[in-house]
């Protein structure tokens, strides 16, 4: 019957996949897939990077190959990790601050429009403004020490964290107020219920993303403004010819930047478990 | 008379849901169902039944776990099934006639031909004056209008439709339906119709499938036996109402059945076999 009522017409058929019959064995597979890629795409990267070095397509005299960055002798000097140890608690300053006060000013000018009228305009400003060039201003006004670095990297990280904590704490939904309103919650009870909690998810986005652009301030800060850290190692490279020593900086901040980012990343997990992956960049 | 063939032919449809974890879930099935063209077919069940799994496997939007649907389409017609959703499915950052020309243009129909079709629907389904306003300005009944509108203005030969009206209050509903009723009439698709409600099914379906709680599988497959074309006024007569009852008696043990397993597994609804 079925192929003579079907005479010129086409067959669409759903039928199971491997992915239907078979699910985990279809998400192994794919897991392994994923796996693979992740590590895969960086290390032919870096592989073919060295095969340039070993048929010399680079310039060795300019340019570090893998291999040197991975035994360079100063990986093994105890002065390395004090630089280290040194741009990573000027990150951590920096951060924490900037975040601290961009949450801050967010969640207020969120719940107040007033506010939002007084400042939006200004702030919006001031974003825009490339930070490095406050660096004779805020020189002026800290003084020489880590102070002025660690306070570029905050406003920095401020922005970023302000804009989305603001944004998030307005785009709650009307609902979740209105059935809080209907409780007869105060103003203090509806954030604390409500607008904190709903808009945590969207928070931990800005402070995901401001924690990879604190990595980039530091070195920035610390490339101009510093005798020591990451970014006067690299900079100490190029003035002293020593490309290995630059491309170990670069490579160590990469490695910062993609820790902390993750550790950002972990730290919202547990915060915020109601919220759903997000696709911002640095996932794995 | 219009000859009649078969248009979807279920064979041993089954869906489980993370099939072989611990997890598992048997949604659907093994469910055998044939629907000729043109026919208007409603699905009826408790929550959860799997009818509307059942409705996404026919769509392409999920794949069954075992068996298989076929699917008898004009291989010239780009948009052979169209879907109408619950709720979501109608764009917010598009215009209602954007919206309704969103399907026109995803199969590349000319421009101006689209231009007719849209201004034919919005005229249809009472929309000309919102042509330009965007989702979130209209009523919902308004917004399921545009979603048939566009389901319906690329000519599918099969419209699925999964509880379009549930999220309609009782009058609109009830407008809604015969607007339908009349559409439907003229047009004569194949439709797979899911709703919670038994009248809707009466008034609107050839045929209607009473499907049992999980794993969904067909108790009762009962012909309609009102004559077409229907007209609104049917669901006051009594013998509507004599065979409403009759369905609902089947219904009712499908629903309480489900209801028990909820209670008495206490949320977790398992996949413990049953029928």
């Amino acid at each position: 019957m079925k192929g003579e009522a079907q005479t010129g017409r086409d067959l669409l058929s759903r039928v199971p996949t491997l992915a239907d019959t078979s699910p985990r064995k279809y998400n192994k597979r794919r897991r392994l897939i994923e796996t693979f890629l992740a590590v895969g795409v960086p290390g032919s990267l870096i592989a073919l990077w060295q095969l340039g070095f070993h048929y010399e397509w680079i310039d060795n005299r300019f340019y570090a190959s893998p291999w040197e960055i991975v035994s360079s002798k100063k990986l093994r000097e105890a002065e390395l990790w004090s630089e280290i140890w040194t741009s990573v608690q000027r990150m951590l300053k920096g951060f924490f601050a900037g975040s601290l006060l961009g949450v801050l000013l967010g969640v207020l000018m969120g719940v107040s429009r007033l506010l939002r009228a007084a400042l939006d305009s200004l702030l919006t400003a001031l974003y825009t403004v490339p930070k490095l060039a406050l660096i004779p201003v805020f020189v002026t006004l800290f003084g020489f020490g880590d102070l002025p670095r660690i306070a570029l990297i905050a406003v920095t990280v401020f922005f970023f964290v302000w804009i989305s904590t603001m944004s998030a704490i307005m785009g709650v939904e009307d609902g979740y107020r209105e059935a809080a309103l209907s409780f007869g919650a105060n103003k203090w009870q509806i954030f604390r219920h409500v607008l904190f909690p709903g808009a945590l998810p969207q928070i931990f986005v800005g402070l995901r993303i401001a924690a990879g652009v604190a990595v980039l301030m530091l070195i920035g800060v610390e490339l101009v403004l510093a005798s020591d850290g990451l970014g006067a190692l690299i900079e100490k490279g190029r003035t002293l010819f020593l490309p290995e020593l630059t491309y170990v900086g670069i490579a160590i901040s990469a490695l910062l930047g993609l820790t902390f980012t993750y550790l950002v990343r972990i730290l919202g997990r547990v915060l915020v478990p109601w919220a759903p992956e997000d696709q911002t960049p640095n996932q794995n | 008379m219009r000859k009649r063939s078969c248009k979807i032919e279920a064979i041993e449809v089954e869906k489980v849901f993370s099939a072989d974890s611990e997890d598992e879930v048997h949604a659907l099935g093994p469910l055998d169902l044939q629907v000729q063209d043109g026919e208007f077919v409603c699905l009826v069940g408790p929550s959860g039944c799997g009818k509307s799994t059942f409705l996404r496997i026919v769509a392409g939007l999920l794949n069954p776990t075992t068996g298989r649907v076929d699917i008898g389409i004009n291989p010239e017609n780009p948009t052979p099934i169209s879907m109408v959703f619950q709720d979501y499915g109608i764009y917010p950052w598009k215009t209602v006639e954007g919206n309704i020309r969103f399907g026109l243009e995803i199969s590349g129909i000319s421009k101006s031909r689209t231009k007719e079709v849209a201004g034919h629907w919005l005229e249809r389904m009472d929309l000309t004056a919102f042509a330009g306003s965007y989702p979130d300005t209209l009523s919902g009944g308004m917004r399921q209008r545009v979603a048939i509108a566009r389901a319906l203005a690329v000519e599918p030969e099969i419209l699925l439709m999964d509880e379009p009206f549930a999220a309609l209050d009782a009058q609109l509903r009830q407008l809604l339906q015969d607007e339908l009723l009349a559409i439907w009439q003229k047009e004569q698709r194949t439709v797979l119709f899911v709703t919670h409600s038994l009248e809707e099914a009466i008034v609107l379906g050839d045929r209607v499938i009473v499907m049992s709680s999980r794993p969904g599988k067909i108790v009762l497959d009962q012909k309609v036996p009102f004559e077409r074309p229907r007209s609104p006024e049917l669901r006051a007569q009594s013998d509507f109402n004599e065979f409403k009852n009759e369905l609902w008696l089947c219904l009712k043990g499908e629903v309480e059945h489900y209801l028990e397993r909820v209670n008495s597994v206490e949320g977790k609804i398992g996949s413990n076999d049953e029928g």
